[in-house]
Formats: structure tokens, C-alpha cells, sequence
């Protein structure tokens, strides 16, 4: 019984909001004010631990499930994780049948545009975490260009990119270890 | 059109590259659009387009909504599971025994300074991407507007913080209320 008020609280919380995040107050009120299945540290942990992951940031209420109620609560988070993401075939069923019509164009092609731009505001806190010194700069300039120049598969320059990242660390480590 | 993929070839691409992409959603979703346009061109930029659009207007994770819309459009209802499952299944699994170890890998140095060099290729991959989703509607005859509309979003959410929702809410809105011929 726990397992399905845990699985509909999350999913309210995220088939309410429309970005990571989004959701995180009403997993706060529900489960940690209300419900006291999880402290505030816990919640920030799940957040921190999203950071420190690959995949969507949205990732976080499989921690908080976990928190609250082991596997099976991590089970239940990733439920209410994927289910919203269903809505999202009749759109495209009934958007795609539409889509000639110019006025549809119109609309689909204003939003990829603003998409845009936020795409390039989610980058800010992203560069200021990240280029903390002129390597990781330079790592961030080397993988422009190969984008832009080449077709390498991208995992194979996110992979360069954090072996780059050690190898530079670990040698000024030791540099600063003989001096 | 779309190609005809299958359905394991769906499952590899979004295992692949919607699972280890450091940098969130955004990032990931930069990582797809050039697997799935530029390299494999298994959808074109105006399937991309729709899926994009459409999955940033649907609640819950963006970057889940895209995978399924675009397994959608590759091969159906099929389609459609199977990409959300290769998308949130292992990167699941990965958090919860990031989870687990919570204290002792964030005590790691290495794994540390791995991660700050993968979100900085992050850094890079949604700069480049963010380029490369507007550029199919930027035309010769008429970029002022299409450059206009990136500017306003990235000035509404970086200076003036506008929840992500409205803005794209009012790009909406904007789309219905531009004339056609201005396109």
C-alpha cells in the first residue's frame, strides 16, 4: 500500500511539472513535510547524486524512492519517472497527421526556437561548474570544434573529455608533488 | 521520412547515448540529435523538430518524452516503449547504486575530476546543438525573426528567470499569432 501512495505521490509530483526540478517542491511538501518518509538531507543528496550521474536530472525521484523505501521505492520512482512520458504519443500521432498545416509549422517551429535558447541558457550553469580553470576551457573548445568539424561518435569525445580531464589533473598533481 | 530502424537498433542508440551523457536532459537530448540526424539520419530535422517541440510541451522529464516520441515515429507503439525503456532503465540502475555508494564515491577525487571533464563536453555539445536545432529555420530571407525568438527565450530564462513552461507557453502563443507569409 505504501509502495502505490509512494509511486501516486511522485507521479503528481512529476506529471506536474515540465523539467527536472520542476517537481521538487511537491516531493518536499508530500515527503518530507507531510509524509516524513525522507529529511531534507536525503532530498538534496538525491539531487547531488543526479548531478554526479549521466541521464535527465528528472533521475532524482528514483533516489528519493530509494530513500524512502529501498528497491521498491526506487522501482516506484522510476515509474512515476517514465509514465508522463507517454502522453506524449498522441501528440505526436495527432500533431504529426497536422503537420503540413502551416499554422502547425508555425507554432511547432516557435517552440523549437525558444527550446533553443533555453538549451543555451541551461548551458551557463552548466559552464559555470564545469570551466573552472583554462583546461577545462580548452576541452570545451576542442570539443566545439570537433562537433562542428567532425563525425565522431560523441561518446567517444565525452570519454576523451574526462580522461583529458584526469590525465592533466593527475601530472599537475605530480608536478606540484616534485616542486 | 524516417528510416525503417529496428526495434534493437532502437534500444542500442537510446542505451547508448541517452544513458551517458553527464550534463542532464539538455545535453543528452544534443547528443541524440546528432546521432539520430547528422550520423545515422534516421529522422530528418523536421521530425526532430516535432519531437523536440513536442516533448518540451509534455509534463513530466523532457528528455524521456523525446526518446518515446522519436521511437514513435521510427516504428510505433513498439517503437515508442522500447525507446523509453533503453532511455530510463540503465541510467536508473546507475543511480541507484550511485545511490548505495553515495558517501564513498563522493569522496573520490578521480571520479571527481572525470565528471567536471565529461560536463565540460557537455558544456560544449549544448552550445553546438542549440546552434545546430535553429539553424534549419534560420533562412537567408528571413533569419531576423527565428534569431530573435532564440534571443528573447535565452534573455527570459538567463537575466530575467522565467520558469522554462511560460516561456515556451508564450513561444506557443507566438506561433499562433505570426503571420504565415512571414515564415
Amino acid at each position: 500500500m505504501k509502495l502505490v501512495v509512494l509511486y501516486l505521490v511522485l507521479l503528481k509530483a512529476t506529471i506536474t511539472s515540465f523539467a527536472g526540478l520542476a517537481s521538487l517542491p511537491v516531493v518536499r511538501e508530500e515527503l518530507v513535510v507531510k509524509g516524513q518518509l525522507l529529511t531534507d538531507t536525503q532530498l538534496n543528496e538525491a539531487v547531488v547524486i543526479t548531478r554526479m550521474t549521466p541521464g535527465p536530472v528528472g533521475l532524482y525521484v528514483v533516489t528519493v524512492g530509494y530513500y524512502a523505501l529501498g528497491i521498491p521505492g526506487a522501482c516506484a520512482g522510476w515509474l512515476a519517472m517514465v509514465s508522463p512520458a507517454l502522453s506524449v504519443i498522441p501528440l505526436v500521432h495527432f500533431v504529426g497527421k497536422k503537420y503540413d498545416h502551416p499554422r502547425v509549422r508555425m507554432v511547432l517551429q516557435s517552440v523549437v526556437l525558444a527550446s533553443a535558447g533555453l538549451l543555451l541558457a541551461a548551458s551557463i550553469p552548466l559552464a559555470t561548474a564545469a570551466l573552472t580553470d583554462p583546461l577545462m576551457l580548452l576541452i570545451a573548445l576542442v570539443t566545439i570544434v570537433l562537433l562542428l568539424r567532425t563525425k565522431i561518435d560523441t561518446l567517444w569525445i565525452i570519454l576523451a573529455a574526462g580522461t583529458t580531464s584526469y590525465v592533466f589533473s593527475t601530472a599537475r598533481l605530480l608536478l606540484v608533488g616534485l616542486i | 521520412m524516417s528510416k525503417r530502424v529496428s526495434v534493437l537498433r532502437i534500444a542500442e542508440l537510446f542505451i547508448r547515448y541517452a544513458n551517458f551523457t553527464f550534463g542532464g536532459g539538455s545535453a543528452s537530448t544534443a547528443v541524440l540529435h546528432r546521432e539520430l540526424v547528422a550520423r545515422k539520419g534516421w529522422i530528418d530535422d523536421s521530425q526532430f523538430g516535432l519531437c523536440y517541440a513536442l516533448s518540451r510541451l509534455t509534463p513530466g522529464t523532457n528528455l524521456l518524452a523525446f526518446c518515446t516520441s522519436v521511437g514513435w515515429v521510427l516504428r510505433g507503439f513498439t517503437g515508442a516503449v522500447v525507446a523509453l525503456l533503453a532511455a530510463s532503465v540503465p541510467c536508473a540502475i546507475i543511480v541507484v547504486l550511485m545511490t548505495v555508494g553515495f558517501n564513498q564515491i563522493s569522496r573520490n577525487p578521480t571520479w571527481m575530476i572525470v565528471i567536471q571533464g565529461a560536463t565540460t563536453a557537455a558544456v560544449g555539445i549544448t552550445v553546438v546543438t542549440c546552434w545546430t536545432i535553429a539553424k534549419p529555420h534560420v533562412k537567408r530571407t528571413n533569419w531576423i525573426l527565428p534569431l530573435m525568438l532564440v534571443g528573447l527565450a535565452f534573455g527570459a530564462k538567463a537575466l530575467m528567470n522565467i520558469s522554462s513552461v511560460q516561456i515556451l507557453f508564450a513561444a506557443v502563443i507566438v506561433g499562433l499569432l505570426l503571420p504565415i507569409n512571414r515564415r
